[in-house]
């Protein structure tokens, strides 16, 4: 699929992913790559700049099996923008279906 | 095929522009990345290789880093490294952010250049006057003073329209450095 195309889904996947419950970096990319084909290494640069944007807050916490993980929590301001864009994605994906499905028929 | 001391090195590296504080946090990240990854049971090498090029991923935090500090400080200095940063990303951000960047540039030299001349035009007409003895005219002094009142009002607006404009293009680095290309594709 399209690089461009595929970089502004991967905010949106990461958002509804984290509207569940909080997740680590790992976790997140493994679960996106399980669906989409991605570089894996481009979730992290995401993730720091939607920290930034105070769309999450980050804490440690200890895992049994090896060194404490870091985990991402949506925050009020991150979950009204993941509606807004649930709502963006929708407008947009009901248009390109409609075009697909006229495609074929000529008027 | 690059193992896990290969990889983070090249990252850091290619961090040079940013403070080592948030290097060091960056560095943190991926070293977790390949320590889940290793307990899973992958080798250090196929988790790289998944991860793609360290310096693409490099240049794309560096962009957004040159951003960030360009809106909080917008120094001249720091727009120009916020733009490279950016047009560093790819062949096409140097069309679209270089092609903005010079038009804009236009507008506010021109409009900084007009008030400027306006506001100076009273002592123009003087000036003039003493080099040419005999060519003053009262009509041309008090048409530059009229001038001059609106030469003020063009620089206030200016300084108004500048710093707008100066918010807006950092805004578009932004949106662009978050939209096009960065290291999503396998290389």
């Amino acid at each position: 699929m399209n690089v461009q195309f595929k970089k502004g889904v991967l905010e949106l996947c990461v958002l509804v992913l984290l509207d569940k419950r909080d997740r680590y970096g790992y976790e997140l990319v493994q679960k996106i790559s399980d669906q989409i084909e991605i570089s894996e290494g481009s979730v992290y640069p995401l993730l720091r700049r939607l920290t930034k944007e105070e769309y999450f807050t980050t804490y440690l916490q200890e895992s049994t099996e090896g060194p404490s993980r870091k985990y991402y929590k949506l925050t009020d301001k991150g979950r009204d923008y993941l509606h807004q864009l649930i709502a963006d994605w929708n407008e947009f994906s009901r248009g390109v279906n409609q075009l697909i499905k006229e495609g074929g028929n000529d008027e | 095929m690059m193992n896990k001391q290969q990889f983070l090195r090249e990252l850091d590296s290619s961090l040079e522009a940013i403070s080592s504080a948030e290097r060091c946090e960056i560095l943190q990240d991926y070293e977790e990345y390949f320590s889940i990854g290793l307990e899973e049971g992958k080798t250090e090498e196929a988790i790289a290789s998944s991860l793609g090029s360290p310096r693409q991923i490099g240049k794309e935090l560096a962009a957004s880093y040159q951003v960030e500090k360009a809106k909080t400080s917008a120094t001249a200095g720091n727009i120009m490294r916020a733009v490279w940063a950016v047009i560093g990303l790819g062949f096409f951000n140097l069309v679209i952010v270089l092609g903005p960047l010079a038009g804009l540039i236009g507008v506010l030299a021109g409009g900084w250049a007009a008030g400027s001349a306006f506001v100076a035009s009273p002592l123009l007409v003087l000036v003039n006057a003493v080099i040419n003895m005999g060519t003053f005219e009262w009509f041309d002094l008090f048409l530059s003073i009229a001038l001059c009142g609106t030469g003020l009002f063009i620089l206030i607006g200016m300084f108004f329209v500048t710093k707008a404009i100066l918010k807006g293009f950092l805004r578009y680095l932004k949106w662009n450095a978050s939209l096009v290309k960065g290291g999503l594709q396998h290389d």
